[in-house]
């Protein structure tokens, strides 16, 4: 594997480490960090987090990854699954790259 | 090849189907709660009318059920794809402790399930019912005079699944089929159910549910309790406690593929397609690989698929690979008369998708 894809799952990794920590610590998820898959839906099914989970859940993110909140259609496409919300964060990285 | 008018009337219109791969069977008796918390590997903590989604596993942890489980009053509604009504009763009877007081009705003896699917579908509903089912939640159920309305389906949109009484069937398909005229609704088959299944990243018991993956490895840990003891929980013990080998990841490809074709990465074999089909509205080809677990990440590029490494190039994403018109359709504020303007979003979520392959 090339140096520039092993970096890119680590990357992602490390979001998702901190996604699970927050559903975990923040919003009281009751499972281990490695039972959290990362296409895990996050509301409706799956983890079945409600409306007033998704608020906490976006301002606890916003404010562990340090960027202000998206517009709505980012917000809504990327609450759905870890991995969504990770591609987001990881998107919002790059873009805020010098 | 999947009718176009069926993906299209599912995404961006309404649908229906008639269902016949779906088992539904009522669980009812003084144990029926024992019962089903014997064989269910999700905690069945059920306020009446609410569904949960799970599975039934294999005593080696590998899943033959793709299962909703419904409260019904004191009784318990399953909805099962993966075995025909008369084997899952025969299996659930197998598993039970002896001397249970629980009876097991076959309801497609006596109902018909018909499904209504589509952004618009709530708004079909609403004339079917009235207003007040507009708020009804996903996975819930609740009574009509002559069918139970559950609110559930795989496709990513909204989803009705009614089960009518045989006598009443007739009479109901044909005010929904009245009333679908202004919804662009289109009879649909289970292979473009499936196909949106795919694109939305639902499990498909008949696809990848037949790879001999477990739940583990499918991403599908959220359908089992943290806790309980349930048919396969030693297997998957002991794969968490290996660390299982691979994971299920959703890829993409400009270039048709299909199930059972290798997935390469630096010219090694990394993985197997396990679910595969045509995307229009994206204009490429969507599917699912079992990758080796160091490689199974989304947002990787440098991927090829096929028999050999020098296949196509492929890359992993994460699914839904498509806007599900659904998220922005809302009700207090759209319909379907007035759809054409309103600004959504296109269903493709890379503008790099074919010219013209999205409406």
């Amino acid at each position: 594997m090339n140096e520039t894809l092993r970096k890119r799952i680590e990357a992602r990794e490390a979001v998702l480490g901190r996604i699970r920590e927050i559903l975990i610590s923040t919003l009281h998820v009751e499972r281990a960090p490695a039972e959290l898959d990362p296409d895990t839906p996050l509301f409706g099914t799956g983890l079945r987090l409600d409306s007033i989970d998704a608020v906490e859940l976006w301002v606890s993110v916003c404010d562990a990854f340090q960027f202000p909140p998206p517009e709505d259609e980012r917000r809504i496409t990327a609450l759905r699954t870890l991995n969504t919300l990770a591609d987001l964060i990881l998107e919002l990285r790059v873009e805020d790259a010098p | 090849m999947i009718p176009h008018v069926e993906l299209e009337a599912l995404r961006l219109h309404t649908a229906w189907g008639a269902m016949p791969h779906v088992a539904v069977l009522r669980i009812r008796g003084e144990d029926a709660f024992d019962a089903l918390d014997a064989v269910c590997p999700a905690d069945l903590y059920l306020r009446d009318g609410q569904l949960l989604h799970t599975l039934l596993l294999t005593d080696d942890g590998r899943p033959f059920v793709d299962l909703y489980v419904g409260r019904d009053d004191e009784d318990f509604l399953l909805l099962a794809e993966g075995l025909e009504a008369d084997a899952l009763a025969a299996r659930l009877r197998d598993a039970w402790p002896a001397g249970l007081d629980v009876e097991i009705l076959d309801l497609r003896q006596s109902h018909t399930l018909l499904s209504l699917h589509g952004p618009w579908a709530w708004e079909l509903m609403a004339e079917l019912v009235g207003p007040g089912v507009v708020g009804l939640p996903y996975l819930t159920l609740y009574h009509e005079p002559e069918w139970i309305c559950v609110r559930a389906g795989k496709t990513g949109e909204f989803g009705y699944d009614l089960l009518v009484k045989n006598e009443g069937q007739d009479a109901l398909r044909d005010r929904i089929l009245e009333l679908g005229q202004g919804f662009g609704l289109q009879e649909v088959g289970l292979a473009a159910l499936d196909q949106c299944a795919l694109e939305n990243g639902f499990f498909n018991i008949r696809r990848e549910g037949r790879s001999g993956a477990t739940p583990l490895e499918l991403q599908l840990q959220w359908r089992l309790s943290a806790g309980k003891r349930f048919p396969g929980a030693d297997a998957l013990a002991a794969q968490r406690e290996a660390g299982p080998r691979r994971r299920l990841t959703t890829v993409v490809a400009n270039a048709p593929f299909r199930d059972g074709d290798r997935v390469w990465l630096d010219g090694q074999d990394v993985g197997e397609v396990v679910n595969s089909g045509a995307c229009p509205f994206r204009g490429d080809h969507v599917g699912l690989a079992l990758l080796q677990r160091a490689t199974a990440h989304a947002g990787l590029e440098g991927f090829t698929v096929g028999p050999q490494a020098d296949g196509p190039p492929l890359r992993t994403v994460s699914p839904p690979v498509i806007h599900n018109r659904s998220l922005f359709v809302q009700p207090q504020k759209h319909s379907y008369r007035t759809r054409d303007e309103h600004a959504f979003p296109p269903l493709s979520p890379e503008p790099a998708a074919a010219p013209g392959s999205h409406p």
